[in-house]
């Protein structure tokens, strides 16, 4: 089973070895925490959107702002699995949820995959690691309640990763009917205008979400690349002006969690133990059934 | 009925039995939490009324422009199937939790809402006739909203509702209680 990759140039890739490996990284998420606007993308449109990421960035240092999806591990496992011939050099993924760092961590060890690492990181904070990425990717709070204000936040986190000379792609909503998303949209790309980047493609309402009080809403990508000569405004500073944060993830939602901290557990992978309780076979079992 | 103005927000619910308990016994009860208590939380579950991102900021913001959110409910035929565990605590923001008061009883639900003021009504509503008031649903018609397996909504409407609109048109609200503060809250076992 083959899937052809329309419009490009790119090989057709094996359709079930593909699904496949994505399912692995599905198995090994944590779930997720709706307060944070953690809502997972649907597999199939995982899978697609991997393969596109692994090309875009391919033999690039790649950072993603956020990762509750797991496109990264995707993107390092399939090119790993032999599945796609291509994709970055290195990742580096930072979040602010230590269950999605140590998944990641967890997954790279066990399938040795060596070009992926995660970085436990609010991106409230100042960016301090070295700003020598190519890319970046980011999955954001999509800003319904603060005109794309959330988003801009992550965005401006993935710019400095790049030093604002490099491409970034950005997964925010984009729907037919509701005016926030087109408010959302017009605003982001403003944003990166006055930020030195311009919109290089927009690919419109291609992924679905496990998102049950609006299943219809897709999301796009955004990408942007830099325009020549870029450099930073300044130093990466922390963001605490109240009007960016009063409605971070939702009206009336800022951010009260610095980081989310992982409780460690033996039987990772496994149903939690207060799920079930184990009832004992009788002796006498064989007369009840 | 006098709530269905333009402007007015409102939480539409759609309730039934749950965890093996008939609507009417979960009605009596509650009725008696209000008494005992003052107030009553009223279970729920699902995504669509999240506390610290729906219905708390939504409550808030109509009560800063003066108004009240009614809960308003349509009875409907359920076999809800949440088991029977009662919950110990509750939290306003999923961090801080308190002992549930001893009248109030909780069973079977991830959130509750803060009630009072729960008696039985007989009118319609227009769901055409209102929309999404917050999330990444903001702004959809409340009858393209309501629909499959969304079954609650935090509402605003967009006209004036008939107080006897045409017998077939919109929903039946059977029940309406009044949201009070902490509105609605995270709740959870201990055992």
């Amino acid at each position: 089973m083959y899937y052809y990759l329309h419009m490009t140039e790119r090989p057709d890739i094996d359709l079930r070895d593909a699904v496949n490996a994505v399912s692995d990284v599905v198995q090994n998420r944590p779930r997720p925490l709706r307060e944070f606007d953690q809502i997972y993308m649907k597999t199939a449109d995982m899978v697609l959107q991997s393969e596109l990421v692994a090309h875009w960035a391919d033999g690039k240092k790649l950072a993603f702002i956020g990762d509750g999806d797991s496109i990264s591990v995707c993107v390092a496992y399939l090119k790993k699995r032999g599945i796609v011939g291509y994709g970055p050099s290195e990742i580096t993924v930072f979040d602010f949820d230590e269950r999605i760092c140590g998944a990641i961590t967890r997954f790279a060890e066990r399938e040795n995959l060596t070009q992926i690492q995660s970085q436990l990181y609010n991106c409230l904070d100042p960016f301090t690691w070295p700003s020598d990425f190519d890319c970046f990717y980011t999955n954001p709070p999509w800003g319904e309640s603060n005109l794309g204000e959330s988003v801009k936040v992550f965005v401006q986190r993935g710019l400095e990763a790049t030093a604002y000379v490099g491409e970034g792609m950005v997964v925010i909503a984009d729907d037919l009917e509701l005016d926030w998303p087109k408010q959302v949209l017009a605003n982001v790309q403003a944003f990166a205008l006055q930020s030195g980047s311009f919109v290089q493609r927009m690919m419109p309402r291609l992924h679905a979400y496990h998102l049950d009080d609006n299943p219809s809403l897709r999301s796009c990508n955004l990408i942007f690349k830099s325009l020549p000569g870029g450099r930073p405004p300044g130093p990466s500073e922390r963001i605490t002006d109240a009007s960016r944060l009063s409605h971070f993830y939702g009206r009336d939602c800022p951010p009260r969690v610095h980081y989310v901290r992982e409780k460690m557990r033996l039987d990772y992978g496994k149903a939690n133990e207060n799920e079930y309780h184990f009832e004992p076979m009788r002796a006498d079992n064989d007369d009840n059934h | 009925m006098t709530i269905i103005k333009r402007g007015q927000g409102l939480l539409y619910m759609k309730v039934g039995k749950h965890a093996q308990e008939p609507l009417e016994a979960i009605i009596a009860r509650k009725r008696k939490e209000i008494e005992d208590a003052g107030y009553a939380l009223w279970g729920y579950g699902g995504n669509t009324c999240h506390p610290m991102s729906m219905v708390q900021p939504f409550v808030r913001d109509f009560q800063r422009r003066g108004g009240v959110i009614y809960l308003c409910m349509e009875k409907m035929d359920s076999q809800n199937v949440a088991p029977q565990s009662r919950a110990d605590e509750f939290s306003v923001d999923g961090i801080r939790w308190e002992k549930i008061p001893l009248p109030i009883k909780v069973v079977g639900s991830r959130y509750a809402l803060a009630i009072k003021n729960l008696h039985s009504e007989d009118f319609r509503i227009s769901l055409e006739k209102t929309r999404v008031a917050i999330g990444r649903s903001m702004g959809k018609p409340g009858n393209k909203y309501i629909a499959g397996r969304v079954d609650k909504a935090c509402l605003e409407c967009t006209e004036d509702m008939p107080a006897e609109p045409e017998e077939s048109s919109g929903v039946h609200i059977d029940l309406v209680a009044e949201i009070v503060d902490p509105y609605a809250v995270f709740v959870r076992n201990l055992t």
